[in-house]
């Protein structure tokens, strides 16, 4: 059974349709990428998730229930992109009151956020108030408050956003953490490399209808092992008007370069090497990133 | 369900502890204690002094009268008011007030009164003194010198000064008020010292912790956290916590008072008593039948419901304090109205205007209550205003709950009225 379904899932606001027909299935234990430019639909599809406004036409399932039964959002976390603090509450109290608020008696969450803030490493701000702490650790408190009642699904919408890379991989290990004991996590995002790097599979949205779904494996296969990536320094000569490339993505040193079909690699490396000093030369699948501009323009 | 409370308890505790309340709550006793008991105590303290006071009597012949009128005494038994007689003719006033005057600079006088010879035509005489600030003592001085005027004018115009004050002798009405059941009650004037009471009890909860409500979802509306809350709880039943936790908190703070003010009325007279013999304040409170505070608590609750959802769904149609300033000026105005018509209520409670008033569902919290309290109209009338209070209440709940839903997580431009309507029929 799927942790999150999604049949036929239709919202308009208006004339406009924010969500159209959107079908998606989320297994336990993945991390489930929920892909798509700004305005694509994902924060109304996730705030439909989370019952917070309601859908047109279509069905959500959580552990095969319909969403809006009762206490079935209790066993969700979500983590929205627009972070709010209660200021002037005690850390403590705000995470007592986000535990409770999802259905965790008193005596039941103590040793749970006991356990949680000391991992953390913020046993001793617990007393402060929520407006005293860094963005960061507001944002690591918030988290927290969706990990807490261990949920069935995690909602993440952009979670790395604003953190330092020693935050980040805290929360990544979670992340990695939860999928480990089984909870399915979705992950929403712009950012397409933390998405390649920990999705499992991913669902790319655009203009409120899914264009792209499946395994990130086989969404590359399928995309064809047709890319090269270039480190080089040097000039950038061998890119223009050359009759094997179809498209590139060129970062200054480090080029993404999608061939025409039936073009040979090598001779791209030839070219290469008669402009620049190439460090690295990598027959690919297509990035994420490359996959998204070359959905999401088409 | 538990969420509620949940949300109820957070909304009670965060503000029960903060200063702004703690403050309120204290300072409304303490000044109603100061009201009661500082006059008396100011007056205890001043009237311990003994004031040395020359009278420059150009009539020659109203001092004796004058200190038999003034005999104010201190805790110890000793006149307050010690006059010293001085005569001058028109030629030698204006030295005799320089030494005086010369006098009350050195501190042996505390001030001198001039009565002029034509006092009893003229109706004018003067006091002079370093302070002349001091109203009792003023009002002291004035009245027992027109008491000594009063009677030399009656004598001069040959009447018995005892015979006229029989005359002139005020009429004294006492009130009686007629209960529903046809019971005589003595009143006093208190019945209507108490309705303005209550009904400014009412009128507050609806205002003061109506907004308390409507800012509390701003708050979380300008903060964004209300995303994550509503991910966790029904917007209706986060709505429905913030209006009872925040009755909860206006509830504790109007019993803190109802107990200190009770306390008040049953020893604060006594503590004045200590200060001053002759206490002339009385705040007692006369005693509330059980009829009457059980229709204050209902109407209480059910106004503070009735505003307090209003305000709520305001909060969530806007975006900041600034932008609900503007829009909260007809809903202030939907209270204040009503307030001002129970002072014509009070005086006319049986009107076909008074009746009208009091069946409107958004002003009967006020004018309903005023009009049982004064003279308690038919149960049917009582029957049909609540119906409809009731209806009104449950009503505004409901549609008031679908903006919230909606307006909630609305950031940006205010939304018009036909788009309100829209929430309304989607949501």
């Amino acid at each position: 059974m799927h942790t999150l379904q999604l049949d036929r899932v239709h919202k308009s606001f208006g004339s406009l349709a924010a969500v159209s027909e959107l079908s998606l299935a989320v297994a336990p234990g993945t991390i489930y990428g929920f892909l798509g430019p700004n305005g694509a639909g994902k924060t109304t599809t996730i705030r439909m998730i989370m019952e917070i406004i309601l859908p047109d036409r279509g069905q959500i399932l959580i552990n095969g229930a319909p969403n809006t039964s009762p206490a079935v959002l209790d066993r969700v976390g979500y983590l929205p992109e627009e972070r709010g603090v209660y200021r002037k509450m005690k850390v403590r109290e705000a995470l007592e009151f986000f535990a409770e608020l999802k259905g965790l008696k008193k005596n039941a969450h103590k040793k749970k956020i006991d356990a949680w803030v000391e991992r953390f490493g913020m046993a001793d701000v617990q007393t402060k108030k929520m407006e005293e702490l860094s963005k960061g650790n507001q944002q690591k408190i918030q988290f927290l408050t969706t990990v807490i009642h261990e949920p069935a699904l995690i909602i993440l919408d952009e979670p790395f956003m604003g953190l330092d890379p020693v935050n980040a991989e805290l929360i990544k290990d979670v992340i990695l953490e939860q999928k480990q004991r089984g909870t399915a996590i979705v992950f929403s995002t712009h950012l397409m490399e933390s998405a390649e790097k920990l999705c499992d599979a991913i669902c790319l949205i655009n203009k409120g209808r899914k264009v792209l779904d499946g395994e990130v494996k086989d969404i590359k296969r399928g995309f064809g092992r047709n890319h090269v990536i270039l480190a080089y320094d040097g000039k950038s000569d061998f890119l223009k008007n050359n009759g094997i490339i179809e498209n590139y993505n060129d970062s200054g040193n480090y080029v993404e370069i999608k061939l025409r079909p039936g073009a040979k690699p090598q001779a791209l490396l030839a070219a290469a090497m008669q402009h620049a000093e190439i460090s690295r030369f990598e027959i690919a699948e297509p990035s994420l990133h490359e996959i998204f501009l070359a959905t999401v323009k088409e | 369900m538990n969420k509620m409370w949940t949300v109820a308890r957070r909304e009670f505790l965060s503000r029960l502890k903060t200063k702004g309340f703690i403050i309120g709550t204290v300072l409304a006793p303490v000044f109603l204690i100061g009201m009661t008991v500082l006059p008396q105590f100011f007056l205890f303290l001043k009237s311990d002094k003994i004031k040395q006071i020359a009278v420059i009597d150009q009539t020659g012949a109203i001092l004796d009268s004058l200190t038999a009128n003034l005999d104010d005494r201190n805790a110890a038994g000793q006149r307050v008011y010690n006059f010293t007689k001085h005569e001058a003719a028109a030629e030698t006033l204006p030295a005799l007030e320089k030494m005086l005057t010369a006098q009350i600079k050195n501190g042996e006088l505390d001030g001198y009164i001039v009565i002029p010879a034509d006092i009893l035509t003229a109706g004018k005489a003067e006091y002079r003194a370093k302070s002349v600030t001091n109203f009792f003592e003023n009002s002291r001085i004035e009245s027992a010198l027109s008491r000594t005027v009063r009677a030399w004018r009656f004598q001069q115009s040959g009447l018995n000064v005892e015979q006229v004050q029989q005359l002139v002798r005020r009429v004294g009405l006492r009130t009686n008020r007629i209960s529903a059941d046809g019971k005589e009650e003595a009143d006093q004037g208190r019945t209507e010292g108490l309705v303005r009471i209550m009904v400014m009890f009412i009128y507050a909860a609806m205002l003061v912790y109506g907004q308390i409500v409507m800012r509390s979802v701003i708050e979380e509306k300008s903060s964004r956290v209300i995303e994550s809350v509503v991910a966790s709880i029904k917007p209706f039943h986060l709505m429905a916590g913030k209006i009872f936790g925040v009755g909860a908190l206006g509830l504790t703070q109007y019993s803190l008072w109802a107990g200190v003010m009770g306390l008040l009325s049953r020893y604060g007279v006594k503590i004045g008593s200590l200060f001053a013999r002759d206490s002339a304040s009385n705040l007692s409170m006369p005693a509330v039948a059980p009829e009457i505070l059980l229709f204050f608590i209902l109407f209480f609750v059910l106004g503070y419901f009735l505003y307090a959802a209003i305000f709520a769904g305001l909060g969530a149609l806007v975006n900041s304090d600034q932008e609900a300033q503007q829009l909260v000026f007809p809903v202030i105005m939907l209270v204040i109205i009503p307030f001002l018509c129970t002072f014509y209520i009070i005086e006319n409670p049986n009107t076909q205007l008074s009746v009208i008033l009091s069946l409107i569902p958004f002003f009967a919290p006020m004018t309903m209550f005023a009009r049982i309290v004064v003279q308690t109209p038919p149960a049917w009338e009582i029957a049909l205003g609540l119906a409809l209070l009731i209806a009104t209440v449950v009503g505004t709940i409901w549609l008031v709950g679908r903006i919230f839903r909606v307006g909630v997580l609305m950031y940006g431009k205010r939304p018009t009225l036909p788009e309100v309507m829209k929430w309304i029929r989607y949501a």
